[in-house]
């Protein structure tokens, strides 16, 4: 799978994180984005869309990332979820694991970061960007 | 931090005005070289490692010399050796309150005296002192706080200037807190609910403009309207810096605490019913509020 022709569902309440993640992710090729602003309007948009790979943040309105995600993993127990918080306490780390996340990114994020984890998860020899 | 505390200490013993001391530190602020940039010229560090260190900085509660030697970049006699290159901060912001003809230089050395006797502050700290002195600045700062909470308010202003520094600058410095709060009318706020043993409600409020700049620093972008992305900087930063608080209580104290969404509000009179403390900021481009407010049931 290649980044550039992923789904990308973004699960969190600030706008602001929100673009600041998607340009990350356009930066490393991706252009195919869903958004959304709380727990279960990722849930709802996960089933809708059934993207390639989710990034949930914890701490929203409505229903929790953690929740969402458990939620998610139900539907499809091989979904590509990676967690970014700023909660990033062994407590979180360990729930977000326990719920089905494959990962977990502490805010604020850093390109580098994000680029070793993709690299990780995707097809890397074929594409170009994970590897610079 | 001690130039921060320094301008607060001015401004206290009533040796400058508000725009005095941020007129100085806009000037000290322009010509301070950061210790990274320091390392480079010196042949030390290479711009990736430095790099490496200010990533590094936004997820750890320590400053850059220490992630430096942490890392393996520098040893503890080449942090010296930079340091050594430098006047400590607050001196060079002195100078320039005497060059501005704020104060004399008679005056200057009285003051920075009376401020070093203070606040016990060294010329050369060992590691560890620094940041224990500036916990006891910070608790003489909030001497008339009276709190069963009073440690953890200390613990949460300390990580939020911090956090300031990192994400927004240091040309600030600190008014004197307000603890008698019975009312209160926020322009530009959002407001975040900690919940266990530390209950908090915290509250970042400013003016429009004032959150115009401060969004533009904190996203490195300029901003000319109060838009959504300046509502959603306020909110993300406190989230980010209440976030950051909780990994610190988890990890320092074994202490886990919830956190609820972040709100924005706009021009509104906050209910104040427990405790309420305000600590007000002052930058160059205004002044950021952090509020921090017990439950009821915490009041004394």
């Amino acid at each position: 799978m290649l980044l550039k022709d992923s789904k990308i569902l973004i699960g969190d309440d600030s706008i602001l994180a929100r673009r600041r993640l998607k340009d990350l992710l356009s930066d490393m090729g991706a252009s195919h984005f869903i958004e959304a602003v709380n727990g279960a309007e990722a849930v709802e948009k996960y089933i809708a869309e059934q993207p390639d790979l989710v990034f949930l943040d914890i701490v929203m309105p409505v229903k929790d990332g953690i929740c969402a995600l458990k939620e998610i993993m139900r539907q499809n127990p091989e979904a590509l979820a990676i967690i970014v918080s700023s909660v990033g306490t062994q407590q979180q780390i360990k729930a977000a694991i326990e719920a089905g996340a494959k990962d977990f990114l502490q805010k604020p994020l850093n390109r580098d970061q994000l680029k070793n984890i993709l690299a990780a998860r995707f097809d890397a020899s074929i594409d170009n960007t994970l590897r610079e | 931090m001690f130039i921060q505390f320094f301008g607060s200490y001015l401004l206290s013993k009533g040796a400058v005005s508000a725009e005095q001391l941020i007129d100085a530190i806009e000037k000290e602020s322009s010509a301070y070289v950061h210790p990274g940039a320091l390392a480079m010229h010196a042949g030390m560090m290479s711009s990736e490692q430095i790099e490496d260190v200010r990533i590094a900085q936004t997820h750890n509660d320590k400053n850059f010399e220490e992630l430096c030697v942490e890392k393996g970049y520098l040893t503890k006699e080449q942090v010296d050796e930079l340091l050594a290159s430098q006047y400590p901060r607050y001196l060079s912001l002195g100078q320039i309150l005497v060059e501005n003809g704020v104060f004399d230089e008679s005056a200057f050395h009285e003051l920075l005296a009376s401020y070093i006797a203070e606040n016990q502050i060294k010329e050369k700290h060992l590691p560890g002192e620094n940041g224990e002195t500036i916990h006891s600045m910070l608790e003489k700062y909030c001497a008339h706080i009276e709190s069963p909470d009073k440690a953890y308010h200390l613990e949460y202003l300390n990580l939020f200037l911090n956090n300031l520094v990192r994400f927004i600058g240091d040309d600030f410095t600190l008014l004197r807190p307000v603890t008698d709060v019975s009312s209160y009318t926020a322009g530009k706020y959002a407001s975040q609910h900690t919940t266990g043993i530390y209950d908090l409600t915290s509250v970042l409020d400013m003016s429009e403009d004032t959150a115009i700049a401060f969004a533009g620093r904190y996203v490195s972008e300029q901003f000319d309207e109060f838009d959504e992305i300046v509502q959603a900087s306020i909110e993300d930063f406190l989230n980010l810096h209440n976030g950051l608080f909780h990994v610190n209580m988890s990890n320092s104290y074994s202490i886990e605490l919830g956190l609820e969404p972040p709100a924005f509000g706009s021009d509104r009179m906050l209910n104040i019913s427990g405790s309420t403390y305000i600590f007000p900021v002052l930058f160059p481009f205004g002044i950021v509020n952090i509020l921090l407010q017990e439950p009821l049931s915490q009041t004394l």
